[in-house]
This record gives structure tokens, C-alpha cells and sequence, in this order.
């Protein structure tokens, strides 16, 4: 890596095809912490971000036992990864989960898992690892902003978790941080700096620094180290995903952090950007100039929020659409169209944001306008679905342990955006919003729906990068519980949620329950025929979390001691990625990758096997062009 | 290995890696950039206060604006000469280039540091006042002096709220008697000057700080800590300004009962007399800590063994069986017990001068922000805010007041300030008769309109706001302050500054008070934060930019075209940082 590195700054004009020299041995700390290779950068993400994401799940944990055992002392096996004071501040007395302390795991485990912890495996992770090798480059653009990407993420994600331990507890605002809550929330702290509200939007600055350079890099990378013969239409439909992944991060993100820099200066320097005024809360009306404005956060913030919504998508679909044709051995179906449509969803997840505010009192003006460009973007997210499943048709497929996952990713992500269709209509949003049918919505498109899609990913790309192979018996064993469970555990809320359960109820709807048995408040009455329900999810989340566990097994175990593979190319697949060695050395190839063809060539009745990668050359000009005479008169025979 | 195209352009798309990066990363850029400039319309237009216009010194912002576009043409000049293979001139643009953005920068400076001097009240009656807090005071010969802040509770008048015209000058002579010492006086007497060494530094240290005469002053006889919530920093500020005064103890007012061990009886963990310390609180701290952490898992288990007797016979929701619930009482002998505060008796009693944001206070109590509560008796005279005022803003009065259908004009009689501080009222009626005057002036120059309205008439800021010249004009009798003094800020250091009238405020009559800081108003709020980070990017540009300066020769040596690409991509980024400046300048300064 120094090698590069020094190559980079002084050596570019003598030392062009002097390899030698770059191959020396590196350090220990540069190979695997502070290394400029995309590869390793890669799996940097890929490790930390699957980490982040277990912890936000045991933080939902203790939350869905706080719902559905509200009275209930939290069980010693989770208590236990408590300290005693921490135990002491924020649990009751009789180990009961506070209130405060299910808002605060509420907020934070939305923050990991959409920043810390989706966007990193999905974009990061596997946009690192994956494509630079299927453009042909031999890295990424900038190998150095790289790094320095992953080394801002660690820090900004660590100060999260680090958050927890303030005397304040971390954010607990919602994971939207919406103001005045926000604003105001923890103010009462002697020293604002030292507040877990605070630290949330110092480490978001890091997140959106971080994600700006990667996707500075990415598109960079993508735009201008194609290999020779990788023409646009030519790009794996992986690529052009992560191509779109990063515009919306380059664009979307930075009102983001103008959102951030405002609220931080609302709570530390005292200004009034998002608290209006006459603002009062149950101390008293609030020492500040007022004039502000919350619904300027909400924009803020949704015009980062909804693009972050494809950000986590596209790259689960990315996986997917390159699992399908290998393991179907048929063309990915429509490949054009689903260009277009990606780059239209991308266009058009800028212009929907406000859909998440309807009931804010824009106006019907406004909300017609978001209503409209909501229905439109159904659109090419259908043609993108609908073009997997005919690409399924008739083909042979084989369902292998990837295949699985990239299948059920179509029907889990397929209700997930068939629930938010009602959702784009803010009439329909005046009774289902902050209901837990919201949450059903979205757990369904980004748990079954994205993590499944990312899951498929893991196990298709696992043998390139350790050469070896995961198990089929623990990847079965992950699967099929997963897919259960994770139904019986989302599918309850769409339920509750039309019955008018709020999602930021901490004990799961006790107190909204009739007070006397011939009780006529037909609220009541609701919550307590759909409260049972929560008993039903809590199980599900805990039956969840053990089937995560063959996984977990599995990555660890098959990295040392998986069957190792014996080819380049285990799936036979055709994309450049697989023309690397196993696993890739630094630089990627051992030739100089040139493409002849596009990226799903699968099932050609005019070769050998049943595909033809894009790198291998076309036969010989002789033949191609005795071929291409009898196609010739074979044409002109059918003319006649 | 080797990362193709970081010098030469590729083909297809005409770019090197860095240009295409630096585009990319100028695109990321004004998404933050309009995300803070609309944030500044949504402000603005649904601003429920008076926006301030014109509030800003327009001419050293033009002189930004001329040497930011001067620097944008010498970096281009720069990376030509570059092209060009003269590093010769190359080092001599791009050090004009450096020294243009370290002249923008210091005259931002001075700009800041304007504001963070600049105080602002806005009364209860939405009567706005600006000024500064008396740092100077000019005596009526017009001599600059420290201001000497009050501190001896026993003196007689300081200067009310109402003095008239020509009390100002007598105000400022007696503060300036009135003793120096601040920070911990005692009730007895004035006459004494027994300051040790300490008390002189402290001397030193009050004549730097503004912030003291805005300040809550509070005679305490004790100091509750909470063993919790305190926060050291509090606690070390008061000890402080105990210690600034000699023979101040500050002890332990009554022993405390504790059981740490819940097999022993209860002994006495904290001893009456024992002097206040952050060791020592630190010490009960931890072991308060520990006392609620030993509770709350006594408790836990014996609700954990009370639910694991019921879950054996009675099934059910939780919620339908916890009425059932027995709870073994013979868990409860584990309890311990530790006092959750800690009372301490100040003798003698200490007058604390404390930061009005930190602090709750009423007549008898003043309530820190981490808890601790100090006992005794508001100074509510000097706790008031004392300023110089050079502007007074009648605007939101009369904007409230048209809103209800009232005289703006009797709204703005009835203010307190008018009400109460003759000197004002009497600039305030010159005020009005010239308001007036030009009214009539204007239906003169320019008639009515066809439905009898006039067609121009003064400005709703001409109408309601005395602007510091205006304030001089009045007091003066005459047009001293042309139009060109209004390019800078007033300066309460020059001689005209003694024609502004010294008030203080009592804080039961403030709404909001600050600096001119993000605090004061959305105004400066996003003026502080889109200058504060064009500032920023402008630092970053002097580092990237210096950097090329100062180590880009070995470079320059090895691959000029290399070196001069690299000079193309930061002068790419100093454009933008030109560029955006060229959109503040207008929005902020100008409209």
C-alpha cells in the first residue's frame, strides 16, 4: 500500500510499469486497519456495519420486551449486558424498562441500523468490494479518501455507541431527531457538548463526511475506470445501482447535514432556527428567541430521508439482480428498462419527500404534488421487481443458498412496497400515520425486504473474497427460520397499525386498555382485542435473533474452515469480478481486463458452455467473420 | 499498480480523476450551500419579528467581495502559469492568492467580534434595545475609562433606570467611585480595600469581562449539592468566588445518616463541619451511586422472584396478573440508604455573581442548572442588565399593534422604557416630530394618490427605529452623523459614544436578551452559520492552497503537469468558495 501511496505523490512520471517495487511486504496495521485497498476497505465495512447491526438488534430487543412485557423485570440474560449503574439509571427500580429508555433505544436503534448500519453493508461493503472488480479497475479512484471514508465512519458510529454512556443516555428523539422534541430535549443539561442529542449530530456530521467522500470516490471510480470495452450499456446492472446509490448520497445527503448543523447550533449556541415562537414546555416557556421554524426541519431532513430509503435499497437490489441470471442461467430480463428505471428512481426520490409530512398542515396543494410524484415512483420500482421475476421464468434455476435468499428478497420486498401504496395518500395517512402499520411498511421493505436482499449477497460473493465457501446446512438452517419468523414478526404490525396502535407506545398499548370490563370506548375495546398480538411479535423477534445464530457459525467457521473452492469462478458467472484470482491480490487482475460483450450472457446456443463471460475474446477475426458470411447468406436465402 | 488517469484526461469523458472528483465533490457542496440558503428564505419569509436589514458594515463586505474575485483571477493566473512551466510565477500568484484570503479572513474577524461585543434586550413589550454592556464608560470630558462594575451592596444610588439628559455624565462619574472589587463582597461597608493578591487578580480578570454586567448577583447562605446531577465546573465556579473573599468557610451544615451495609445500623457517612470539596463530593458520589445500584438490584430480584412465583400457577398476559403479584418483604433487609443532597452553610454570607443563562433564580433560591440550589437573597438591583444604548427599536411594537387594530403610536407610549426613562422619551418625542416633519416633507415632494393615501411616506425602519446616529442626531441637536457614518457599526470607543444614553434594565422587564449572537435572532443565527462555514472552506482553501505554495515543488519537478492539475482542482474548489461568498454577500449585507 505504501507502494501506491508513494506512487502516488512523487513517483507517477518515472516509475509508469515498474511493478516490482509495489509488491513488497506491507505492515500489519497497514494491511488490515489504515489499508488503502478497496478490497480490505470493503470488509472493514462489511465486519463493522454487520456488528452495528446485531447491536441495533438487541437494542429492539429490549424494546420489544418493554412492549410486550411492560410489567415484567427485563430477564437476567439480557440485563446482563448492562453495567449496575447503568442498570441503576435507566431501568426502574424493579428491572422494568423505563420509558425514557425505550425512546432512547428507539431512536438509536433506527440511527445504527439505517446509517451505521444498511447503507454501510449495502453501499460500502459491497460497493467497495464488488465494483471496482466488476468495472476492471485495479482499485478505487482515490484509494487514500477511501480509507479516510471508513475512518470516519468508525469514529462518527463508535461516538453513537459511545453516546449511551453519557449521563444524559443517548438521543432519544426519534431516529429523525425531529425538532423542538430534539432541540429542546437533554437542553436542560449543564454542559450541552456532553449530551447524547448532541453527540448524535456530532456523529452525523462524521456519517455524512464519510458517505460524501465514498461517494465522491464511487462515482469517480465508476465514471472514469471502466475497463476497455465496458461501455455504459455494457455495466452490470450491480454498477449502475451503485452508480445511482451515489448520486443520491452526494446529493441528498448534505441538506442533512445543514439540518444538523442548525439543530447543533439550536442546542449549544442558543439560536431559535427550528423553535418557533412562544414555545413552551411542561417547565415553562423556553428561554429562547423563537421565530423559528420545526417544518423546516422536517424538509431538512426528508430530503435526505427519502433518497436514504433507495440508498438502502438499490444496493440489496444490486445483489439481486446479479444472483438471479447466474442462478437461473437465463439474461437478466429487460436489462435496459431497468437501467432506466433505476436512473429514474434516483430522479424521481428527490421529488417525494414531503409524502412523510402530510399531516404537518402544508396544505392540499403541497400534498397533492408529493401524492402524485409518490404513485409515479411506484412505477419504475415495479418495472425493477417485475423484470426479476420474468428473468425467473423458464429458467432452470438453481436454488442455491444465495438463490434463496434473492428469491424470497422479491415477494418480503414485493409487501413492503405494496403496503406503502396506500401510504402515498395523505388521506388514508391522516389515520395510519406513526401507526405501527408505518413500521410494518418499512421493517417489511428494509428487514425481509433489503437485509434479505444483502443476506443473498454475502453468500454469493463470500467464496470470491475468503475462497472458501459457506455452509449449505447452516445457510438452509439460516433461511428458513429467518423468513418465518421475521413474517410472524412484521406482518402483526400492519395488523395493529390499521387498528390505531401508536409505534412510540413503550408498553405496548397497557394504558390505552378499557378500565372496566363493559367498557364502551371503542378505542379501548380495539387495543384490547389486537393487544396479544405484541406476545406474538416479542416471540418472533426472540425466535429471530436465534436464527441469526447458524449464521454468525457459519461466516465465522467457513472463513477458516470452509470447503475451499476450487475454481475463479465457483457460480459461472459472466461479470468481470470473477475474472480475478481467489481471493483478488492487490491490483485485482493478473491481465489487463478488456470486455467484448454485455454482462448476462447466459444460456448462448452458439458456445460450449451454457456462458460467455464478458472477458473472454471473441474468437478469432477469421472465424467471426466466416460466421458472420453464413449468417449473411443465410439471411439473404430466407429473403429469397 | 497503478490508478489510471490521475494526470491524463480519459478519453471518453474528457477528465482526469481528481477534476471529475472535485465537480462531484463542488455538486455535494451546493446541495449544503442551498440547503442553508433555503433555509435562510424559509426563515425569512415566515419570520414573525422584524428582520433585520442592512445590519451588517456594507463596506468592508464589498471590500471581501473585490478581494475574493481578485484571488478567484490570481489562482487562475497561477495554474496558467504553471501550463506555462514558470514556477517563478506561479509562486508569486498563488502568494497574492493566500494573502487575498488572509485579508478576507481578518476583516471577517473584525466583523465577529463586533457582534459577540454588541448587547440586545427585547423587553416584555417587545421594545428591542441594543447597545453594550458597559465595558467603557466616557466621562463628560470624554475620557475613555474602564467601567467599574457594582459590587458593594451596601453603597447608595448607583444610577436608576431614570436618569435624565444630563445625568448620564454624573452616572458615569459615580460608577466610576464606586469600588472594584466584584466578586465576592460582603455586605460591610465599602471603605474596605483589604484585597489580597488573589482579589487583585481577580480585579484584573472583571475588566475583560462584559459578560459581568449581565450578570444574576445572589447573596447565598447555603449550597444544596445534588449528589447526582452536580457538575463539578458549578461547583468549582462558586468555590471560587468564595475564596476570592477572605474568610469564607463553607461547611457541612448537619450530619448525615447512612447505611452502606445492610446488616449494620445507620452511621453518620457525612460529618457536620466538613469544608466543601469536589474530592470529597466526588467520593459521595460514587458512593451514592453505589447505594441506588445495590437497591435497584434488591429490587429487581425480588420482583424477578415474585414473577417467577406467580408465572408457576397463574398463566396469562402480564398485565391480567400482575394485580396478584406478592412480593417477599425479606428482600427489602438488603436496602441501603445514602442522603441523595448535601446541605453547606456559608459564613459569612457570599454575594456570587452568577451567568444569567445557568441559572434559575427567585428572591430567596437560585437553582443551578445541575441542581444545586443556592439559599439566600437576590441582589435584584444589580442583577439587572446595565447598558449603553445605541438603537432602539420600536418596530415589533408597532407591528404587534397594528395587528390588533391599535394605535401603534400610543403602544409605543406605553412601553415601560418610555414610561419610565425620561431621557429616552425625550429622544423619542424629537423622534416623532421628525418622523413627522419628513412625512409632511414627502406629501409635499410627492401629493396623494387617487384614493387620498399618501404616496410615499417614511420607511416603517425610519418611523420606529432610532438608529445610533440617530440617537447622536437627537441628543446633539443637530445633523452630526451624515450619511456616510452608516457604513460602519457605532463605536462605543470614540468620542460621540458619550451621547448614549446609560440605562439599566430590570430583568423582570426582559423577554430575551444576548449578544449579537445566533442566540439574538434567526438573523444572525444563519448569518453566524453560512458565514461561519464559507469561512471554513475559506481556511481549508489557505491549507490546500498554502500547501501547493509551500511543498509542491518537488512535484512541480517531478510531473508539472501533474502539479499543475492539482492547482486546477483547488482553484476549481476556491471558485466555488468565491462563488458562494458572491450569493452572501447580497442576502446578507444588501437586502
Amino acid at each position: 500500500m505504501s507502494a501506491s501511496t508513494s506512487n502516488d505523490t512523487s513517483h507517477a512520471a518515472d516509475h509508469h510499469g515498474d511493478h516490482d517495487d509495489h509488491h513488497h511486504e506491507i505492515g500489519f496495521l497497514q494491511k488490515y486497519f489504515f489499508s488503502t485497498d478497496h478490497k480490505t476497505i470493503g470488509i472493514q465495512y462489511g465486519i463493522v456495519s454487520l456488528f452495528f447491526i446485531l447491536f441495533a438488534f438487541f437494542l429492539m430487543m429490549v424494546m420489544r420486551w418493554s412492549i410486550a412485557n411492560a410489567d415484567e423485570p427485563l430477564p437476567g440474560w439480557m440485563s446482563m449486558f448492562f453495567s449496575e449503574n447503568w442498570r441503576a439509571q435507566w431501568l426502574n427500580p424493579d428491572g422494568t424498562v423505563k420509558g425514557s429508555t425505550y425512546n432512547m433505544f428507539g431512536a438509536m436503534h433506527g440511527t445504527i441500523m439505517v446509517f451505521l448500519g444498511v447503507v454501510p453493508l449495502g453501499f460500502a461493503a459491497f460497493g467497495n468490494y464488488v465494483t471496482p472488480l466488476q468495472i476492471g479497475a485495479p482499485d478505487m479512484a482515490f484509494p487514500k479518501l477511501n480509507m479516510m471514508s471508513f475512518w470516519l465512519y468508525l469514529p462518527g458510529g463508535l461516538m453513537m455507541i459511545a453516546s449511551f454512556f453519557l449521563d444524559t443516555g443517548a438521543a432519544q428523539a426519534g431516529w429523525t431527531n425531529y425538532s423542538p422534541l430534539a432541540g429542546l430535549m437533554q437542553s436542560g443539561a449543564p454542559n450541552q457538548w456532553m449530551t447524547g442529542q448532541t453527540w448524535w449530530l456530532l456523529a452525523m456530521v462524521f456519517l455524512i463526511s464519510s458517505s460524501l467522500l465514498g461517494s465522491v470516490n464511487f462515482l469517480t471510480t465508476i465514471i472514469n475506470l471502466r475497463a476497455k470495452g465496458l461501455t455504459w450499456m455494457r455495466l452490470p446492472f450491480f454498477v449502475w445501482a451503485m452508480l445511482v446509490t451515489g448520486f443520491l448520497l452526494l446529493l441528498a445527503f448534505p441538506p442533512l447535514e445543514a439540518a444538523a448543523l442548525m439543530q447543533l447550533s439550536d442546542r449549544v449556541f442558543g439560536s431559535s432556527f427550528f423553535l418557533p415562537t412562544g414555545l413552551a414546555t411542561a417547565e415553562g416557556a423556553v428561554a429562547v428567541a423563537g421565530g423559528g421554524s420545526p417544518l423546516l426541519y422536517q424538509h431538512l431532513f426528508w430530503f435526505l430521508g427519502h433518497p436514504e430509503v433507495y440508498v438502502l435499497l438499490l444496493p440489496a437490489i444490486a445483489c439481486v439482480a446479479e444472483i438471479i441470471p447466474c442462478n437461473t442461467r437465463k439474461p437478466l430480463w429487460g436489462y435496459r428498462p431497468m437501467v432506466w428505471s433505476v436512473l429514474l428512481l434516483g430522479f424521481l426520490s428527490f421529488i417525494v419527500w414531503a409524502h412523510h409530512m402530510y399531516i404537518t398542515g402544508m396544505g392540499p396543494g403541497i400534498s397533492m404534488f408529493f401524492q402524485t410524484t409518490t404513485v409515479l415512483i411506484s412505477i419504475p420500482s415495479v418495472i425493477l421487481l417485475t423484470s426479476m421475476i420474468i428473468s425467473m421464468w423458464g429458467g432452470s434455476i438453481r436454488f442455491t443458498v444465495p438463490m434463496l435468499w434473492a428469491t424470497a428478497f422479491i415477494p418480503m420486498f414485493g409487501i413492503g412496497g405494496l403496503t406503502g401504496l396506500p401510504l402515498a395518500f395523505n388521506l388514508v395517512g391522516l389515520h395510519l400515520h406513526d401507526t405501527y402499520y408505518v413500521i410494518g411498511h418499512f421493517h417489511y421493505v428494509v428487514a425481509p425486504g433489503i437485509l434479505f436482499g444483502l443476506f443473498a449477497g454475502i453468500y454469493h460473493w463470500y467464496p470470491k473474497i475468503t475462497g472458501r465457501s459457506m455452509n449449505k446446512v447452516l445457510g438452509h438452517l439460516h433461511f428458513w427460520p429467518s423468513l418465518i419468523f421475521i413474517n410472524f414478526l412484521f406482518a402483526p404490525m400492519l395488523i395493529q397499525g390499521m387498528a390505531g396502535f401508536h409505534r412510540r407506545w413503550f408498553n405496548g398499548g397497557d394504558a390505552y386498555l378499557p378500565t372496566t370490563p363493559d367498557s364502551e370506548d371503542v378505542f379501548a375495546n380495539t387495543v384490547a382485542n389486537f393487544i396479544d398480538l405484541n406476545s406474538v411479535m416479542s416471540t418472533a423477534a426472540f425466535l429471530l435473533a436465534i436464527s441469526q445464530v447458524p449464521f454468525i457459525f457459519n461466516v465465522l467457521f467457513a472463513w477458516v474452515f470452509g470447503k475451499k473452492v476450487n475454481s475463479d469462478n465457483p457460480w459461472d458467472a459472466t461479470t468481470l469480478e470473477w475474472a480475478t484470482p481467489t481471493p483478488p491480490g492487490h491490483g485485482n487482475f493478473t491481465f489487463e481486463p478488456a470486455v467484448y460483450r454485455g454482462p448476462y450472457e447466459y444460456s448462448r446456443p452458439d458456445c460450449e458452455e451454457d456462458y460467455l463471460p464478458q472477458w473472454h475474446e471473441p474468437r478469432k477475426k477469421a472465424e467471426v467473420t466466416a460466421s458472420a458470411d453464413d449468417a449473411k447468406k443465410s439471411t439473404e436465402a430466407s429473403k429469397a | 499498480m497503478d490508478i489510471p488517469f490521475t494526470t491524463t484526461a480519459r478519453k471518453d469523458t474528457g477528465l482526469y480523476n481528481a477534476k471529475l472528483g472535485i465537480w462531484l465533490f463542488l455538486a455535494s457542496e451546493v446541495m449544503l450551500f442551498g440547503g442553508l440558503f433555503s433555509g435562510y428564505v424559509f426563515l425569512r419569509v415566515f419570520a414573525d419579528f422584524t428582520w433585520p436589514e442592512r445590519a451588517l458594515p456594507i463596506i468592508p463586505g464589498l471590500i471581501n467581495t473585490f478581494i475574493l474575485i481578485g484571488s478567484s483571477v490570481t489562482v487562475v493566473f497561477a495554474w496558467a502559469s504553471l501550463k506555462m512551466r514558470k514556477w517563478r510565477q506561479f509562486q508569486i500568484y498563488m502568494a497574492i492568492t493566500i494573502v487575498c484570503a488572509g485579508i478576507f479572513m481578518i476583516l471577517k474577524t473584525i466583523e465577529y467580534k463586533a457582534k459577540f461585543l454588541h448587547q440586545a434586550v427585547k423587553m416584555k413589550d417587545f421594545v428591542i434595545l441594543e447597545g453594550h454592556t458597559h465595558k467603557f464608560t466616557i466621562d463628560s470630558a470624554g475620557h475613555v475609562e474602564e467601567y467599574h462594575p457594582p459590587g458593594h451592596g451596601g453603597h447608595g444610588d448607583d444610577h436608576g433606570s431614570g436618569h435624565g439628559d444630563g445625568g448620564h455624565g454624573e452616572g458615569h462619574s459615580s460608577l466610576a467611585s464606586e469600588g472594584l472589587h466584584l466578586i465576592a463582597d460582603q455586605k460591610d461597608g465599602h471603605g474596605e480595600e483589604s484585597h489580597g493578591d488573589d482579589s487583585h487578580e481577580e480585579h484584573a480578570k472583571s475588566k475583560s469581562d462584559p459578560e459581568y454586567h449581565n450578570r444574576i448577583f445572589f447573596e447565598a447562605d447555603t449550597i444544596t449539592v445534588s449528589l447526582e446531577t452536580f457538575y463539578a465546573p458549578f461547583i468549582a465556579e462558586l468555590m471560587a468566588q468564595a475564596a476570592a473573599k477572605d474568610g469564607v468557610e463553607i461547611k457541612v451544615t448537619a450530619s448525615q445518616l447512612g447505611r452502606i451495609d445492610p446488616k449494620k445500623a445507620e452511621t453518620i457517612v457525612v460529618e457536620e463541619g466538613e469544608l466543601l470539596s469536589i474530592t470529597d463530593l466526588k467520593k459521595y458520589q460514587a458512593k451514592y451511586l453505589e447505594a441506588k445500584s445495590q437497591n435497584s438490584k434488591v429490587k429487581t430480584a425480588q420482583a424477578r422472584d415474585a414473577w417467577a412465583r406467580l408465572r408457576k400457577d397463574a398463566k396469562g398476559p402480564a398485565r391480567d396478573i400482575k394485580d396478584q403479584l406478592e412480593f417477599d418483604e425479606s428482600f427489602e433487609d438488603f436496602l441501603v440508604q445514602y442522603p441523595q443532597t448535601l446541605t453547606y452553610t456559608i459564613s459569612p454570607p457570599v454575594l456570587f455573581h452568577l451567568d444569567p443563562r445557568k441559572v434559575d433564580e427567585s428572591p430567596e433560591r437560585a437553582r443551578l442548572l445541575d441542581g444545586t440550589t443556592l439559599g439566600g437573597q437576590l441582589d435584584s438591583k444589580h442583577s439587572a442588565i446595565e447598558m449603553a444604548i445605541d438603537a432602539i427599536d420600536f418596530s415589533d411594537v408597532a407591528r404587534r399593534a397594528e395587528d390588533r387594530d391599535r394605535d401603534p403610536l400610543v403602544a409605543i407610549e406605553n412601553t415601560w422604557i418610555l414610561q419610565n426613562n425620561p431621557e429616552i422619551k425625550k429622544l423619542w418625542d424629537i423622534h416623532s416630530a421628525k418622523v413627522a416633519a419628513l412625512d409632511e416633507e414627502l406629501l409635499e415632494k410627492h401629493g396623494r394618490d387617487k384614493n387620498g393615501k399618501q404616496k410615499e411616506e417614511a420607511t416603517e425602519v425610519e418611523r420606529y427605529r432610532m438608529r445610533w446616529q440617530d440617537i447622536i442626531n437627537h441628543q446633539v441637536g443637530e445633523d452630526k452623523m451624515g450619511i456616510f457614518s452608516g457604513f460602519a457599526g457605532p463605536n462605543h470607543k470614540a468620542d460621540y459614544a458619550k451621547h448614549f444614553p446609560n440605562i439599566s434594565v430590570p430583568r423582570e422587564e426582559v423577554r430575551h436578551e444576548s449578544r449579537f449572537t445566533p442566540r439574538w435572532n434567526n438573523y444572525y443565527a444563519i448569518y453566524f452559520l453560512i458565514t461561519g462555514l464559507h469561512g471554513l472552506h475559506v481556511i481549508g482553501g489557505i491549507i490546500v492552497l498554502g500547501y501547493f505554495l509551500f511543498f509542491g515543488k518537488k512535484m512541480y519537478l517531478n510531473n508539472p503537469e501533474r502539479m499543475a492539475n492539482r492547482v486546477e482542482v483547488g482553484g476549481l474548489f476556491w471558485h466555488f468558495v468565491d462563488l458562494v461568498w458572491i450569493f452572501l454577500f447580497p442576502i446578507l449585507y444588501l437586502m
